[in-house]
């Protein structure tokens, strides 16, 4: 416990003498202060002691408290927590490991009587633990803020905290590998950036072709419909044979799709999957916290013919808001197992390999 | 009172590095409690890698052997163990103060005693002044200092120290050398690396001469210079013919005829020689015993004996190293 404590404290040194740590804090402060400046009310937005008189955003469209949950949940988290101050948090704890494994400072703490396995991951949790310090103290503040300004008080909102903490993890175990590798803090922000961006991409292409695989597939659906439909009327072969030429072709389209879906789906289940595990904080507010801001479209929408269309070449008849709904519904079905669990293992077979390298590897 | 279980019993010790590179391959070298140990030898020859397999900062690819008594490696073992090393770089936002609090904490040493100690040190070191600056703004010797106070805030049974004197200014490796010593006669065991061989000869009481990776000589000082001790007679004139033929071991040194070489540390050895001159008229000028500097049996030591040439520095590439020079060995004295 000596030897932790010690070490902590010198991470805790580290950070506050590079100050990254504490603009970070002061950032968020700052942020879920301007929220708080921030207040609607029936007729527009207030800024502290200014009003500005807006037609749809006042309290007539949204009430108070669904305001701020939407302040929190839609701005906060996704362009805050889990963007801007991850990266923060990534310049800020990247060193960490680098500067452990630099010549003259590894001896001094090999020597000492802790196994390196500890030693690493100490200096790892070391990391993670500052970060759940910075989320802790913003999400609070923006639980009280939402509280105290919107009158109403959500438990659920500090799900955030482990979320981002565990989201972070995953990014910053490819961070200290890369560290431990090259023992160079700017090549392992590089490539963590890197591979974010990567996931990223998988991640994209995995949702892209999720939803070409729904819309061929209710497309599809549409077009026996109505082969079977002009079948069971005894339509002539002039109709039914073009009809099952679209149906053939209709069949391809989805089996294409459904292709590449499956492939990008394998690949990013063997990867950490950093959007899931923020949008699960979305998910828990929608389902737990009520927070559904926007009202769903009204059912015949989606028979009003072909006004609506969408981006995946399919029928016009399949309206584009049905089609992300249906994404929206499979990506809610997704498991914690298969968005939390599969990313831990990924990050636990990182950490692994970093353990396995630093403990055999002479400095 | 001091223990009869060597401090370091390193039998046998081999690290050879990708691409077949031998950087040490060692047998048989033991540093007892209660003495300071000189580890000599040109650049990569493996001192330092040596003190690292040692340190487990570098995995052996084979040792046998034991640390104050435990296998070498075990990691319990090194809360009793004090670590100098060479180029160490504390974080620099750190004071010195910090550094060896948190070296004390590494090695497991409980806070009140760590806070103590570290006064101590800080006192000893006279860095006290300095003590609540940050690393940063330290010179070399400085930071030297701190290092040498970390590596003993554990007060520990050994302590290895690689070039502890390195960018240190006279006084302080004066003082240095009376901390080496002051430790001795508390009963602990140190071993150094250095290149400053006067400074080894002032305080180690057994020296190692490491020469592509193998030991090449170990001993006391006096032991691996016995073979060089001799007395030296200066005459007026050339030395007689007589002198050549003297029980075949007086010889005038080579190329100076006036100095007549008795091949002993024997006084008694002496006095026939002087005794002779006298008796032939020649004008003893002066004489006096001779030993080989610490200098002169390295530099022998790295010489080849039959090329007479220097070996370069580093390990050896191949399957087998390329034998050091010469190996006599005072082990076994203790």
């Amino acid at each position: 416990m000596t030897q932790t404590l010690a070490l902590l404290h010198a991470a805790y040194r580290e950070l506050n003498a590079r100050k990254l740590f504490w603009v970070t804090m002061a950032l968020s402060l700052l942020i879920v202060g301007a929220f708080a400046a921030l207040g609607i009310n029936e007729r527009g937005l207030t800024v502290l002691w200014w009003e500005f008189e807006l037609e749809f955003v006042n309290t007539r469209f949204f009430p108070r408290e669904v305001f701020y949950k939407f302040l929190f949940a839609d701005l906060a988290i996704p362009w805050w927590l889990s963007w801007l101050a991850s990266i923060l948090a990534l310049i800020s704890t990247a060193s960490i490991v680098p500067d452990m494994v630099s010549g003259g400072s590894i001896d001094i703490l090999l020597s000492k009587p802790i196994g390196r396995t500890r030693l690493f991951l100490t200096r790892y949790f070391t990391a993670l633990l500052f970060v759940l310090v910075q989320v802790t103290v913003f999400t609070v503040a923006a639980f009280l803020v939402v509280g105290i300004r919107g009158g109403t008080w959500e438990p659920w909102f500090l799900v955030a905290i482990p979320l981002v903490v565990i989201f972070f993890s995953y990014l910053y175990s490819i961070c200290a590998l890369v560290g431990l590798l090259t023992r160079s803090t700017i090549v392992s922000l590089l490539a963590t950036m890197l591979f974010w961006l990567a996931i990223f991409g998988v991640h994209a292409a995995e949702e892209i072709t999720l939803g070409g695989e729904i819309a061929w597939r209710m497309d599809l659906e549409l077009v026996e419909k109505d082969l079977a439909e002009a079948v069971e009327y005894g339509d002539p072969i002039e109709v039914t044979g073009p009809l099952e030429e679209v149906v053939e072709s209709t069949r391809r389209s989805y089996g294409t799709w459904a292709a590449w879906h499956r492939g990008f789906y394998v690949t990013k289940t063997l990867l950490p999957k950093t959007t899931e595990t923020v949008d699960l904080i979305d998910r828990t507010l929608r389902q737990r916290a009520g927070l559904d801001v926007v009202p769903p479209e009204p059912e015949e929408g989606r028979r009003r013919g072909p006004r609506s269309g969408n981006i995946f070449g399919t029928n016009s008849r399949i309206p584009q808001r049905e089609i992300e709904q249906a994404q929206q519904d499979t990506n809610d079905a997704r498991t914690l197992a298969w968005i939390i669990g599969s990313s831990l293992l990924f990050e636990t077979f990182v950490l692994g390999l970093a353990c396995l390298i630093f403990s055999r590897r002479d400095f | 009172m001091v223990s009869d279980t060597p401090s370091i019993d390193l039998r046998h010790v081999a690290k050879t590095y990708r691409g077949g590179v031998h950087a040490l391959r060692a047998d048989s070298i033991r540093v007892h409690p209660g003495e300071i140990y000189g580890l000599l030898g040109p650049n990569g020859a493996g001192k330092s890698t040596l003190v690292k397999i040692l340190m487990t900062v570098v995995r052996a690819s084979r040792v046998e052997g034991s640390l104050l008594g435990d296998p070498i490696g075990t990691k319990s073992t090194l809360a009793r163990v004090g670590y100098l090393p060479e180029h160490h770089r504390f974080p620099p936002w750190l004071t010195g103060r910090q550094a060896i609090e948190f070296s004390g904490a590494m090695s497991r040493v409980p806070r009140r005693e760590r806070k103590r100690r570290t006064a101590d040190l800080l006192e000893q070191m006279r860095m006290t002044d300095w003590a609540d600056s940050r690393i940063g703004t330290y010179s070399k010797g400085m930071q030297q200092r701190i290092g040498l106070a970390a590596a003993l805030v554990n007060d520990p049974e050994l302590v290895l120290l690689d070039e502890p004197t390195d960018g240190v200014d006279p006084v302080g490796r004066r003082e240095i050398r009376d901390i080496l010593v002051e430790m001795r006669e508390a009963g602990r065991s140190v071993l150094v690396n250095s290149h400053i061989l006067s400074e080894l000869e002032l305080v180690c009481d057994r020296v190692g001469i490491l020469v592509k990776g193998s030991v090449a000589m170990q001993g006391t000082i006096d032991e691996l210079t016995a073979e060089s001790q001799r007395y030296e007679i200066r005459i007026k004139g050339s030395a007689p013919d007589w002198i050549g033929e003297h029980r075949g071991t007086v010889r005038p040194l080579d190329g100076d005829a006036s100095l007549v070489v008795v091949p002993s540390a024997d006084p008694e050895a002496l006095q026939p020689v002087l005794d002779r001159l006298r008796a032939d008229g020649t004008v003893v000028q002066s004489f006096q015993p001779f030993r080989e500097s610490l200098e002169d049996l390295f530099l022998r030591a790295v010489t080849d004996p039959e090329s007479g040439r220097v070996l370069g520095p580093g390990g050896t590439r191949g399957r087998r190293s390329t034998a050091p020079p010469t190996a006599p060995s005072g082990e076994g004295d203790r």
